[in-house]
């Protein structure tokens, strides 16, 4: 079972910056970050703190899909919603193979990763607004934040794919394309059905009457 | 043995709700009172104002009727419970007596927190804030000497000492200096987190008793002493608040507020010696278990993440009063002069001289009269002595001893 909620029980580090603090023995060293892909001359500092970020994602897509599948009024769509979940959840446990394969710690919680944390809060928040809405501005809103969280989900992968190519060292090079080759088509399958199932539920509606 | 309030059943919220005899309760006797039951009242009251508060300012954030009934539901139940803690004040007690009592919540629980914080940012946070409270003690002593000839260490009894803390006249910080750094939501212990929401809550309302009570007095040195430490309490919070990460959600928080709520109730069981009081906390420990499942339900469906991802496997160790004179004597020895700029700790020394803390002081201690200067000055000439109630020997920084 992949972590979905880094603790300190589960070894959590951070970074500390301008207002966040943690005890000592939480804080990620700079000095480990940087060594991240230096076979492969990367900056190790930014590599780190993106990995965490991309697994943050997924793991807040976790959630996400558990939120929407339970809130659906669709059966195909709440399939699809448990499908794509259980497979993110698969996506945050190849990330945190490939941050220990490149000598990364899998339960750092970076800077970007606590933004990508809290812009997914905001997507969720959007249900706080349901007592306004009716149950079709409510499925749309919950595909929105699927597409949204798939696009960026996507684009991370996509991210990786390049650094595969253009990195010369073979481990690093290895690493990225496995787990890339594991997920890519996946990914694929989960931007595509959300945004051709929003498009065609949207057409659909358009070409009737009210 | 652990106990974990996810893992026990609670009482059914529909079956929780009092009628008015059973929550307009007898208070305690003032006279055979113990101070820490007094304190642990005084402690619940504030927790169940903040959770009350939290709730409300959730429920203004959303429309979603599900959620904006549950959160009326159990906030509904909060209030008796409120309403039940806090009406076992005695109206015999004074406002000042009372205010001596809020005072020493303030000493021995951040003590005890402080003295158990895994964080060492937090710890040197709750420090800071032991010795201003500290000091408070000793003003509100002489003024309930001189207003109402009455002595402190009635109501504290030898539990806590008197004597004078970080001056409440240099208290006083720019707003911006009482800015903090916040824990991290992933990394930081659970304790650290209950702590911070403790003290945030018992602060609070401390400052809402503050503001609330003290133009009711006619005293002069009575209503500005009030204003001033109220001023103070204003900064505390300030300070406390900051701790919290931001990134918390409000169903996290909501979840978080009832976990704080059965901690404590959890806690107090174990050291409370009023039976009838004992029992108090059990019903509402076993409320709250209710409130908790029913936060993390909501928690569950509108966020996908389960209570056990963000909570322990067991309650921490509990949170006791007790007597923390060493502790307090080692931290004025050795932070009295202890300042900050923004959230940084520095000591008076390394201040420097266009620092923002001392444009506040300026701006707020000029004209001559500060009440908490004020008032000792007052009990000196009408009485001759100064109220101090010392037990372990003379005031650990010899500077303040008394010549």
């Amino acid at each position: 079972m992949p972590t979905l909620f880094p603790t300190k029980e589960m070894g959590a580090k951070t970074l500390p910056t301008l207002m966040t603090i943690a005890a000592p023995e939480q804080q990620m060293s700079l000095d480990a970050l940087k060594s991240l892909g230096a076979e492969g001359k990367l900056n190790g500092l930014l590599l780190g703190n993106l990995l965490s970020a991309f697994t943050q994602l997924e793991r807040d897509a976790v959630h996400l899909y558990r939120v929407v599948a339970s809130r659906t009024q669709y059966d195909d769509w709440r399939a699809r919603y448990e499908e794509f979940g259980k497979e993110s959840e698969t996506h945050v446990r190849i990330y945190e193979e490939l941050i220990t394969r490149l000598g990364g710690d899998p339960n750092f919680v970076s800077p970007m990763a606590r933004m990508c944390e809290h812009k997914s809060n905001k997507l969720l928040d959007t249900l706080l607004l349901s007592g306004s809405v009716d149950e079709l501005t409510l499925e749309m809103t919950g595909l929105e934040a699927v597409i949204a969280a798939e696009h960026q989900c996507h684009s991370n992968w996509e991210l990786l794919s390049a650094l595969a190519e253009t990195v010369a060292d073979t481990t690093i090079k290895g690493a990225l394309q496995d787990a890339v080759n594991q997920v890519m088509p996946q990914e694929d399958e989960h931007l595509t059905w959300a945004k051709t199932t929003w498009q065609k539920t949207l057409l659909g509606l358009l070409a009737t009457p009210a | 043995m652990a106990f974990n309030p996810l893992t026990e059943r609670g009482i059914p919220i529909d079956k929780q709700l009092r009628n008015w005899s059973q929550l307009n309760v007898t208070p305690y006797d003032p006279e055979t009172v113990d101070p820490y039951t007094r304190c642990r009242i005084i402690t619940m009251n504030g927790i169940e104002v903040q959770s009350i508060l939290n709730s409300h300012q959730f429920a203004r954030n959303t429309d979603n009727p599900e959620v904006k009934a549950k959160l009326a539901f159990t906030r509904r139940v909060e209030q008796q419970q409120q309403k039940a803690v806090n009406w076992l004040l005695s109206g015999k007690e004074s406002t000042i007596e009372l205010t001596l009592a809020y005072e020493q919540v303030a000493i021995d629980l951040t003590a005890f927190l402080a003295r158990n914080e895994p964080d060492p940012y937090i710890k040197q946070t709750l420090d800071f804030g032991l010795l201003e409270d500290f000091d408070h003690l000793y003003r509100y002593a002489n003024l309930a000497d001189l207003i109402e000839g009455k002595k402190a260490d009635k109501i504290t009894r030898n539990y806590t000492e008197i004597m004078p803390g970080r001056p409440t006249i240099v208290e006083h910080r720019h707003p911006f200096d009482d800015i903090r750094c916040h824990y991290d939501c992933h990394t930081a212990d659970p304790l650290t987190k209950l702590h911070a929401l403790i003290i945030t809550a018992a602060e609070q309302q401390t400052m809402n008793f503050y503001m609330n009570v003290g133009p009711q007095y006619q005293e002069p040195i009575a209503r500005a002493l009030y204003q001033e430490i109220a001023m103070i309490e204003e900064q505390h919070v300030t300070q406390y608040e900051s701790l919290l990460d931001p990134m918390e959600s409000w169903f996290q928080r909501e979840v978080f507020h009832h976990y704080m709520e059965c901690y404590l109730y959890y806690s107090f069981m174990q050291t409370e010696v009023d039976r009838r009081i004992k029992d108090l906390w059990e019903l509402h420990l076993n409320q709250e278990i209710e409130h908790l499942r029913i936060a993390g339900e909501l928690m569950k469906k509108y966020t996908g993440m389960d209570p056990e991802e963000i909570l322990p496997k067991s309650l921490p160790e509990p949170t006791r009063f007790e007597q923390n004179k060493d502790y307090v004597r080692e931290i004025l020895a050795t932070q009295l002069d202890l300042r900050t700029m923004g959230p940084t700790f520095v000591m008076l020394d390394q201040l420097p001289e266009d620092a923002l803390y001392w444009q506040y002081q300026e701006a707020v201690n000029s004209g001559g009269f500060v009440p908490s200067e004020q008032v000792v000055k007052d009990l000196q000439e009408k009485s001759g002595y100064r109220i101090a109630f010392m037990t372990e020997g003379p005031h650990p920084v010899e500077s303040m001893r008394e010549k």
